[in-house]
């Protein structure tokens, strides 16, 4: 019996727990078979009944489900790794490297591929698996929990690796743009963090080389005099912001381009879905008009049959007519 | 009572559906998957509330009914939700005989008696499945919630606590402690579900008064029984978002007969009127009636189609109350609306067959691609929202259909004068003599209302001449009988006061407007409502302010939380109410409680809860009437 009170946002809990007055009553029935003499044995039978193993399907159903759950868990723990927004400068040492980061990509992938495996392949063992139609109806109601909850940890991760790319991309931006501005053409342009080699950088570098290149051939000119003159200093200006400009330019462009493939992968998989969807129903109506065009065929074979035999009906009416008026003429030629 | 009362028995349905513990909020939690069997009886309280969706959101996977055959699945916990009737009891030992299911959980919609109990227990014990019952419940919950604050008592057998039952002539004592019984069982049902212990006050004299004392004396005595009672002082104080206790008000329909046979003007009355229309669920014939059939052609196979008008319809939270020809406008705007979304994403389509090849186009591109995203994420949105005014525009037509061929608007607003005691421009005879205004129902409720609301009874002559005129229109008389009879018991000195209330008719230039709408409500007056408050209104008005009045003067007053019963009628309380309950022994109607919405909205701060013990509309209080008025 209680009257427990649950948060403040929700009702007190009004329900009346009677298990123990249920337990009191199957005592008193107890005794009271007792004293009028049925007995029952009801610890051995008892015994008996636990040792009932489950079905095969319910086991295998619940230990898809704790294999996500182990998922889900996996996932939860390493996310505040996973999503940091480790700088430069900190050597913290909890900081996932980038290849930790793909490892665990590829790993969440494939235990969610093998996962939705066994949810299909169970589904398909209900098919085939001759039970009354509740429990079928039953089991595939249970398989389609199984699968929102593997979606919801899908979820959960493809949240997580959309973060992840952003804030790559918004790192990228951020170093990119301050070292441009207060570098000198020696001094070689500090190099971000570099998980995946861009295009950026390799035109970067490219670029590099060829502002080495040409501030070692000017050099190499100006080496005579001791110090460089206004003009070259001018035009290493100007080479500095064109090689600015180049960059950012090409930078916001890539970097928007990421963007947009993000979004368009995410759009991707809602089309996919739907035209899944719409696999089945043009299934149907494929059979559909298979069928309808076999009726039709059958039905122009029958009516060739139809006029074959309508045909050779009337030949043979006209023959037995013909017939008939000769056997008149004969008959009528005999008797005269 | 800052939750309403659909949100009080929501959240202690899904409570039980989850083992009774209290569900967690987390999303992506384990699932955990359950049976679901109910009786009649649970099906009416679970129908309105949850959805077959919800239900499978929180893991049942099957929801069978209780005496319908059922197969074992043998590994899947089962939620039992019943009634503690015999047969259901006999049910239960017989699925525990058969082992169907792994684990048991009984939940009793409300108390269960020991002797019951025992069975089970013994049936229990004879298959040796003690272990597998895990847990019994009462739960309390024997009302159905159909709005967030009206609640009827039952659906299923509802003959039995029908007006009829409770007013017949042949009525015996035992009949009559049985129907109460049952009333009052419901009635404390929802008071622990709403966790409050009301003053309870009522008319003297008639069935209200003893469902009254009742009530009184269960409640006291649960509140006496400190051991088990419900209603403990620490949850109150704690839990309880209003420091006052409600007001409970009974009404019984003797009081006012003349609201259940009106003619209504707001859109749900409408179709509890018009159409079939039970537990929020709407069923209709599909396809026009109008046209006649091609000759030799066959007929057009017309199908049932059955809509649910729930809490997540917000269409229908907005409009239910209104006036008919503000419900035509408004499924025009939002029709209008609606297109005009389609046409954006449409638009879409075109913009991005365009831009192919360029290469200037990044920008355009990025805006594009978040455009795309947001119309392909509104579309179920979109979806959802077509298939609502799909839904309203042939609900809305249906009940169009009827007005017209039944030319209702003149029957509501010629009701109206005769409640609000203004002057008559139609004779009552020519409208009964109208050949096509309206089915002999219709004219039979015009004439009852006029005969109730009349301050003399008309002369014997009218009277044959109204008889003559409504027999010849084919109506059924012995409704008559009844009100005559009921009028002599009643003897009031003032008979119901209506109020005031006026109905005006909204003129040419509204017509005007309204044949631009796709329902040409040609020929059908716009009228306009007024405020005016029926009688049950008033009453709770007065109680609740606590005003003097010579209706509600002698009201009796019951306060279950008191050490004596006081036999008095003088309140102890002298603060006016915040929070109130209206209920109707004998059946109510959508126009009492649409009327008790629009008091509440005019009296900010206030709530009003209405219960009545059966919902009916005016074609089943006639069936009700006359074969009161044969007897």
């Amino acid at each position: 019996m209680t009257c427990r009170l649950v948060d403040s946002g929700a009702c007190t809990e009004m329900a009346v727990d009677i298990t123990l007055l249920f337990k009191a009553s199957v005592k008193t029935v107890k005794t009271r078979n007792k004293a009028i003499g049925i007995g029952f044995d009801s610890t051995k039978d008892e015994i008996f009944k636990r040792s009932r193993t489950k079905s095969g399907f319910t086991q295998r159903a619940k230990e898809v489900i704790t294999n996500i759950t182990k998922l889900k868990d996996f996932l939860l723990q390493h996310r505040k790794d996973y999503i940091s927004a480790g700088s430069l400068i900190s050597s913290d040492l909890t900081r996932m490297t980038d290849g930790e980061r793909d490892q665990i990509d590829q790993d969440a992938q494939i235990f969610m591929r093998t996962c939705s495996e066994a949810i299909k392949q169970l589904r398909g063992e209900v098919e085939k698996q001759a039970a009354p139609a509740q429990i079928k109806e039953h089991r595939g109601s249970v398989l389609d929990l199984v699968e929102t909850y593997l979606k919801g940890v899908c979820k959960v991760y493809s949240e997580q690796r959309a973060i992840r790319v952003k804030r790559m991309v918004d790192k990228k931006r951020l170093s990119r743009l301050t070292p441009e501005r207060s570098s000198r053409p020696e001094k070689t342009l500090e190099v971000a963090p570099t998980e995946e080699k861009t295009i950026i950088e390799e035109s970067s570098e490219k670029s590099i080389s060829e502002v080495q290149g040409s501030a070692v051939s000017l050099w190499e000119e100006g080496r005579v005099e001791d110090e460089l003159s206004p003009e070259e200093i001018q035009m290493f200006e100007q080479e500095n912001q064109r090689l600015v400009s180049e960059m950012s330019s090409l930078v916001d462009e890539v970097r928007q381009i990421e963007g947009k493939v993000v979004e368009i992968s995410r759009l991707q998989e809602i089309f996919a879905e739907k035209v899944l969807q719409q696999e089945s129903e043009i299934d149907n109506i494929h059979q559909l008009v298979v069928g309808a065009t076999e009726n039709v065929k059958e039905g122009n074979e029958d009516i060739r049959e139809a006029i074959k035999n309508n045909a050779g009906f009337r030949v043979w009416i006209l023959f037995f007519l013909v017939m008939c008026s000769f056997s008149l003429l004969f008959l009528d030629w005999y008797d005269s | 009572m800052a939750a309403s009362v659909r949100e009080k028995q929501t959240v202690a349905l899904r409570r039980m559906l989850n083992f009774n513990t209290p569900p967690l909020k987390n999303n992506a939690a384990e699932p955990v998957w359950k049976v679901l069997i109910y009786d009649r009886f649970g099906q009416d309280i679970i129908s309105p509330l949850l959805s077959v969706k919800e239900l499978r959101d929180m893991g049942i996977t099957l929801h069978l009914l209780l005496h319908s055959d059922r197969d074992p699945i043998p590994d899947v916990p089962a939620i039992y939700f019943l009634m503690p009737t015999e047969e259901n009891i006999d049910r239960i030992c017989q699925d525990l005989r058969n082992q169907l299911y792994e684990s048991y959980y009984l939940n009793f919609i409300s108390a269960i008696s020991r002797s019951k109990l025992e069975d089970i227990a013994s049936a229990a014990l004879a298959a040796n499945v003690v272990s597998q019952v895990t847990k019994v419940f009462d739960q309390y919950l024997n009302f159905i919630t159909l709005e967030d604050e009206m609640f009827i008592l039952c659906h299923q057998n509802k003959e039995l606590i029908s007006y009829h039952a409770i007013n017949r002539a042949d009525i015996q004592d035992t009949d009559m402690e049985a129907i109460m019984d049952s009333i009052v069982d419901s009635l404390f049902c929802f008071f622990v579900t709403l966790g409050a212990v009301p003053i309870i006050r009522c008319p003297r004299g008639n069935a209200a008064e003893m469902v009254a004392v009742k009530l009184d004396k269960k409640l006291r005595e649960n509140l006496r029984d400190a051991r088990n009672s419900l209603f403990t002082g620490d949850s109150m104080s704690a839990g309880q978002f209003s420091f006052q206790r409600p007001l409970f008000v009974l009404a019984d329909r003797n009081m006012d007969m003349a609201t259940p046979l009106h003619h209504s003007w707001t859109y749900q009355a409408l179709i509890h009127d018009v159409l079939d229309f039970h537990l929020n669920r709407v069923v209709m014939e599909e396809g026009s009636s109008m046209e006649p059939s091609p000759g030799g052609a066959r007929p057009k196979k017309k199908s049932k189609k059955s809509y649910d008008l729930t809490a997540a319809d917000k269409f229908w939270q907005k409009h239910k109350g209104s006036p008919f020809p503000e419900v035509a406008e408004s499924v025009q705007e939002e029709l209008d609306s609606y297109r005009a979304q389609e046409d954006e994403v449409k638009h879409l389509k075109s913009i991005m067959g365009l831009e192919g090849e360029d290469e200037g186009a990044i920008s355009m591109l990025s805006d594009n691609t978040a455009k795309l995203t947001s119309a392909v994420s509104s579309l179920p949105e979109l979806l959802e929202k077509k298939r609502l005014i799909d839904l309203h525009t042939n609900v809305a037509t249906a009940v169009l259909d009827h007005i017209k061929s039944r030319k209702l608007d003149v029957y509501f607003e010629y009701e109206e004068k005769l409640l609000s005691k203004s002057n008559l421009d139609k004779s009552l005879l020519d409208i009964i003599t109208d050949p096509d205004a309206g089915t002999p129902e219709d004219k039979m409720r015009l004439f009852l209302i006029y005969y109730i609301t009349a301050q003399q009874a008309p002369s014997e002559l009218d009277l044959e001449q109204y008889r003559k005129a409504l027999l010849d229109a084919g109506c059924d008389l012995s409704p008559l009988n009844y009100i005559k009879q009921w009028k002599a018991f009643t003897k009031m000195a003032n008979p119901a006061n209506y109020g005031n209330s006026g109905v005006k008719p909204m003129g040419l230039f509204s017509r005007v407007m309204n044949t631009g709408s796709q329902f040409v409500m040609e020929g059908v007056k716009n009228l306009v409502l007024k405020q005016h408050n029926l009688p049950v209104t008033r009453i709770l008005d007065n109680l609740m302010e606590m005003k003097s009045h010579p209706e509600t003067d002698d009201y009796r007053y019951f306060d279950p939380k008191m050490l004596r019963g006081s036999e008095s009628s003088v309140p102890r309380n002298k603060n006016p109410f915040q929070e109130a309950i209206v209920f109707v022994v004998g059946g109510g109607n959508y126009i009492e409680y649409q009327n008790l919405v629009d008091y509440t909205k005019s009296k900010p701060g206030r709530k009003v809860v209405y219960g009545c013990s059966e919902l009916f509309n005016a074609a089943q209080f006639m069936k009700q009437l006359s074969q009161l008025g044969q007897k």
